[in-house]
């Protein structure tokens, strides 16, 4: 409303005037600066918010703060929470970030809610307009929000990414990622580098192919794009910038037009190396007899120069990808001592296939590889010297050729892999990495399939099982420096949520019965769990505020596994729906009862 | 069309009180103010809608407003479509210098349905509205001097347009043509021109269970050099698939840019 075109000010305008004196105070407090770079790069060491999902650039997921400790976590109780509300509840795989006394989330079906963060009060939401035809392979997640500048920004279940304004929830820009006719979709959390956004995309189930931009966050014209399967054009700044790899190295004929290698879980960055680390997920189609060769860069790890988006390094888990085992996982880095006290400039990722593989973060180069579950069918270790796996013979499925189905094989880890989608922690206080694992396998076999837009692109068929009849998830800190695991937490259902570990000496991660629990993480003791109501497959995230340190995770049961699950729906059949965000904080007894504000 | 008289008023006054129950807990506070008002300013308002103390402050910056005749809303006796709803502006000549005009249904649920600024435009426009019951339908065109001068007429609807869902997302297909505009542009003497817009888009509320509001948030008419012709921001109310006319003081193609509230684009050209 245009005020400045009233000519009198009698008591008639009484009203008018109250309201724009009402605008201006709000106007007043929601001005803050903004999120800057330099911000986003202290995001892992600062402790009075949450900028990023992965508590860092990094991903590291490790939180300095100590209020909350092994010692009296038995005193943490629920500060408030927040339902999601709406009939459709799914799962919630969403972070909560912190900022200016705000906490965005992001919910199932392209949802974002910014709420006051000291009471939970909705202070606004947006609920993105999705169209029928979505096809997102695995629920209607989303795993997050990035912010920069006064914007939230977060991507959609038809492949588009959204910028909102903070304070308004007004939408600032709004950019396609993909067609999702094509199968496209989006649903990790975008990350903030040096003021550009970087987003991949979903859809490897349908043939899609694979890419990861590079966007201004404040306009969002896109700067670079990265294809992923060699053979297709990247571009900077309007330009081609080169294709990636070279056109038929390691795919046949035009399979690489269709080839996948979905960056559906977005990247984590390596500021000291300027490294932007993206996962890879399958070759599409599934049935690999159609794509003889490496199918580069399917289930790889990309270093992509922050900058200019070409690939400076790349390591291939699963060569000729057969299982579905999506290289995608997230890379993390860190500084590790080696046998000989040396700092190596490393990372880390807990592959699909059931390896823990620590790289060299500069050139990519294997410095270990070890197994985090019990059982590996298809390979029985990694070469350190060429980086290969050293693949099982007979435990690839067979050709069907013109048959309806091939002849079925047994394969661990199943499909939904050693470790999907949820993101492990590190503690340079432990140095352990804490590593959200599932003992499963799958019976699969392969059958004939051409591409067709839109269609599934799989050629596969499968049923997954549990390993063990006594649990399929696990909690397990690794040494990276050995590939020891050091202590394990079971589980009798699959585990699907992130974990978060703190300099209290603890480590939090959620489980599908519901529960939100706290580790030693030192030695793996649960010390604490708190009952949600509904599954836990979300993200926990801390922060401190008014001297007293917060706890957030989201509830609400959902993910890959009520879907794909096969005969492990067993054990997850009576799981409640719920869509909430819990907040947790120490017990205070002086406190009063009903908060002020 | 019949325009709106006198008897239209008593006609429709019962449909009005209807509703009048959940417009004065609304407008409490105004009527307060209202009872301190100078003698010198004039407020009674010939359609005696029980929300338009609260039309006025919330919708025109608090005014002051004037009811003047020389704004003429035309619509039909009776909505015969409470998705789509026509309406005509027109602002007499006598009346210069617009710069902006306002359009509110003061007994919908969500009453402002656009404002327009006719910057190289005469002060006319023609759309279509969705109405969820009788209502007393406005247009306020504000001149340089900040005065708000205001015409209107009473609508007999049986109501429900708003609390709907629309056509394009009950049949799935809305996305397949959103923003795609259609349009006609016809010369009238030798610098003005009529333009005929469609845009389509579902133009959500809100109000219907389980569909978020999405509308279209603004259309802009620029002429080739990129000077503004003319400027609508729209709002909830406005139909699906809306349907407006403009009156421009120009000739020659045009260029329609804006967006809904969710930032998809809306961009065309129209050609004579």
């Amino acid at each position: 409303m245009n005020q400045s075109t009233r000519g009198k000010t009698s008591s008639r305008h009484l009203p008018a005037l109250i309201a724009g004196c009402a605008m201006l105070l709000l106007a007043g407090t929601a001005s803050a600066a903004g999120v800057t770079d330099a911000m986003i790069s202290n995001d892992a060491t600062s402790t009075n918010d949450v900028l990023t999902v992965g508590l860092g650039q990094s991903g590291q997921r490790f939180s300095p703060l100590t209020t909350i400790n092994a010692d009296n976590i038995g005193d943490l109780v629920p500060a408030w929470t927040f339902s999601f509300g709406g009939e459709k509840q799914r799962g919630q795989e969403t972070q909560a970030l912190v900022y200016n006394g705000k906490m965005f989330i992001t919910g199932s079906y392209s949802r974002l809610w910014a709420l006051d963060v000291k009471t939970g009060k909705r202070l606004w939401a947006y609920e993105h307009r999705l169209p029928d035809g979505i096809m997102p392979c695995c629920d209607v997640v989303n795993r997050g929000a990035a912010l920069y500048d006064n914007l939230v920004i977060f991507g959609t279940l038809d492949a588009h990414l959204v910028a909102l304004n903070m304070d308004t929830g007004k939408v600032v820009w709004n950019e396609t990622l993909g067609d999702y006719k094509a199968g496209y979709s989006y649903t990790a959390a975008p990350l903030i580098v040096k003021g550009k956004v970087i987003t991949g995309v979903s859809g490897g189930e349908f043939g899609i192919v694979g890419r990861v931009d590079a966007r201004d966050a404040k306009t969002g014209k896109l700067v670079w794009s990265r294809p992923t399967v060699e053979g297709h054009m990247g571009t900077l700044n309007g330009k081609d910038n080169g294709i990636t790899g070279k056109l038929n190295a390691s795919w046949p004929g035009d399979m690489w037009k269709f080839g996948g290698a979905a960056t559906w879980l977005g990247c984590t960055y390596g500021a000291d190396v300027n490294l932007v680390y993206c996962g890879t997920g399958n070759p599409a189609p599934w049935n690999a007899h159609l794509r003889p060769g490496d199918n580069l860069y399917s289930t790889s790890t990309l270093g992509i120069d922050a900058d200019k988006g070409v690939i400076k390094w790349s390591y291939q888990s699963t060569p000729n990808d057969h299982w579905d085992f999506d290289g995608v996982n997230e890379f993390i880095p860190f500084d590790m001592k080696d046998s000989s006290g040396k700092v190596v400039k490393a990372g880390a990722k807990a592959d699909r296939n059931g390896f823990f593989y620590v790289l060299d973060r500069t050139n990519g180069k294997l410095l270990n590889a070890s197994p985090f579950v019990t059982k590996q069918t298809w390979a029985s270790g990694v070469d350190l010297k060429t980086g290969r796996p050293i693949e099982s013979k007979n435990n690839r499925p067979g050709d069907p050729s013109a048959a309806e189905k091939g002849e079925s094989v047994f394969s661990a880890p199943s499909f939904l892999g050693g470790k999907n989608w949820m993101p492990m922690a590190y503690s340079a206080q432990t140095g352990y990495f804490y590593v959200p694992a599932n003992e499963w396998g799958m019976d699969i076999w392969n059958e004939p399939i051409t591409y067709k837009k839109g269609a599934a692109y799989l050629g596969a068929g499968f049923n997954i099982k549990p390993l063990y009849d006594d649990y399929i998830g696990a909690l397990r800190a690794i040494d990276p420096a050995t590939g020891k695991i050091v202590w394990e937490y079971k589980n009798d259902s699959p585990v699907w949520g992130g974990v978060m570990t703190t300099a209290g000496n603890l480590v939090f991660m959620g489980t599908p019965d519901g529960y939100f629990k706290a580790f030693n993480a030192k030695t793996g003791e649960v010390l604490w769990k708190f009952q949600t109501g509904s599954g836990v497959v979300g993200q926990p995230a801390t922060w401190e505020q008014d001297g007293e340190q917060f706890i957030a995770i989201a509830s609400g049961w959902g993910g890959a596994v009520p879907l794909w699950g096969g005969d492990v729906a067993k054990k997850i059949k009576d799981i409640s729906q719920g869509g909430m965000m819990w907040v947790f904080k120490l017990h205070k007894s002086a406190a009063p009862a009903v908060a002020k504000n | 069309m019949p325009r709106h008289d006198a008897q239209g008023v008593l006609a429709h006054r019962v449909a009005g009180a209807r509703c009048a129950l959940v417009a004065l807990l609304l407008i409490a506070p105004s009527i307060a103010l209202a009872a301190k008002l100078p003698d010198s300013v004039k407020t009674t308002d010939p359609l005696r809608s029980p929300a338009w103390d609260a039309m006025v402050a919330r919708h025109l910056d608090g005014g002051p407003v004037e009811f003047d005749e020389r704004v003429q809303v035309t619509v039909p006796p009776t909505a015969e479509d409470a998705l789509a709803v026509p309406v005509e502006v027109r602002v007499d000549d006598t009346l210069t210098g617009v710069e902006e005009l306002r359009l509110i249904a003061d007994l919908n649920p969500i009453p402002l349905i656009l404002s327009y600024r006719p910057t190289r435009a005469d002060p006319f426009i023609s759309f279509r509205f969705k109405v969820e019951q009788s209502t007393p339908v406005r247009a306020a065109a504000r001149t340089k001097d900040g005065v708000w001068h205001v015409g209107g007429a009473w609508l007999s609807a049986a109501g429900g347009g708003c609390t709907a869902p629309s056509h394009g997302t009950g049949e799935g297909m809305w996305r397949d043509q959103l923003n795609q505009v259609s349009g006609g542009l016809w010369a009238r003497g030798e610098d003005r021109s009529r333009l005929k817009l469609r845009v389509m888009h579902p133009m959500d509320t809100g109000l219907a269970a389980g569909i978020p509001v999405f509308h279209i948030e603004s259309l802009r008419v620029l002429d080739a050099k990129g000077q503004e012709l003319a400027l609508i921001k729209t709002y909830e109310p406005l139909s699906e698939n809306p349907v407006l006319s403009f009156e421009l003081k120009h000739r020659g193609p045009v260029r329609i840019e804006g967006r809904d509230i969710q930032g998809n684009l809306i961009q065309a050209r129209v050609g004579p």
